[in-house]
């Protein structure tokens, strides 16, 4: 394993900025990840952060720990979190009316990764999410 | 995420800038709201500073698109980056959000 990381905090708006200075970081210090993959797992990961933003309960009170991996062969983040449990449908299609304005989030986080798993483990949630590293650039 | 927006007849360019993300996104809307609201029906937004782009952000171009419709314009976007183009293409929306390379073009016939 070659680098570990890890944020701390309470799953609101304000906490995202933290979650992409986290990731840049990682980047910065691991140049041989590829903008590429770093871009679209920055991507996956806000969309499940925003994903308990939204529909967390307690709002604003769900408390969230993020930990990201980065290994030779893939880029690894667990984000636990003590939110009521998830019922969505985590790897659900686009939705159908191009207009619609919500309902992508999941669906692109699903698209970019390549592991996408969530179970309920006691009173947390637990979101994995794994891309393999491409190579490019 | 800072909004300049710049009205041009009928037409108004609003000028993103920073991460148009869930804390951005109704901000953004807002805006499209306003111009519309103040006769600037056609709108560019201009993304050749925003350097990320979530669902929000993208929800609140769709909302903006439709806002703009209603009022017989229309919601075109400029400039944007790698991210913002991989996104779009991954949602297929490029095809309802076509990127135009910047204010020029996407005004082009306005």
């Amino acid at each position: 394993m070659a680098g570990d990381y890890v944020l701390d905090g309470f799953a609101v708006p304000d906490e995202l900025d933290k979650l992409h200075a986290l990731l840049t970081r990682a980047g910065e210090e691991h140049p041989d990840v590829s903008a590429s993959d770093l871009m679209l797992f920055e991507t996956a990961v806000t969309e499940v952060a925003n994903n308990v933003i939204e529909h967390g309960v307690p709002t604003g009170g769900v408390h969230w720990t993020f930990t990201l991996d980065v290994d030779p062969g893939e880029l690894q983040a667990v984000l636990r979190e003590n939110g009521q449990a998830f019922t969505g449908d985590l790897h659900g299609a686009m939705p159908d009316d191009p207009l619609s304005e919500s309902g992508r989030g999941l669906p692109l986080a699903d698209t970019v990764l390549d592991e996408l798993e969530y179970v309920r483990d006691g009173s947390d949630n637990v979101w994995r999410m794994v891309r393999r590293r491409t190579g490019g650039e | 995420m800072d909004i300049v927006s710049t009205g041009r007849g009928r037409m108004a360019v609003l000028s993103a800038s920073g991460r148009l993300n869930m804390v951005a996104a109704p901000q953004l809307k807002k805006a499209v709201d306003e111009a519309v609201a103040g006769g600037h029906p056609r709108i560019v937004v201009d993304l050749s500073a925003v350097d990320f782009i979530d669902s929000s952000g993208l929800g609140a171009l769709i909302g903006g698109l439709k806002s703009a419709r209603q009022a017989s314009g229309d919601l075109r976007i400029s400039g944007a980056g790698e991210q913002v183009r991989t996104v779009l293409g991954l949602t297929n929306l490029d095809r309802i959000l076509k990127p135009y390379a910047d204010i020029e073009e996407a005004s082009h016939g306005w």
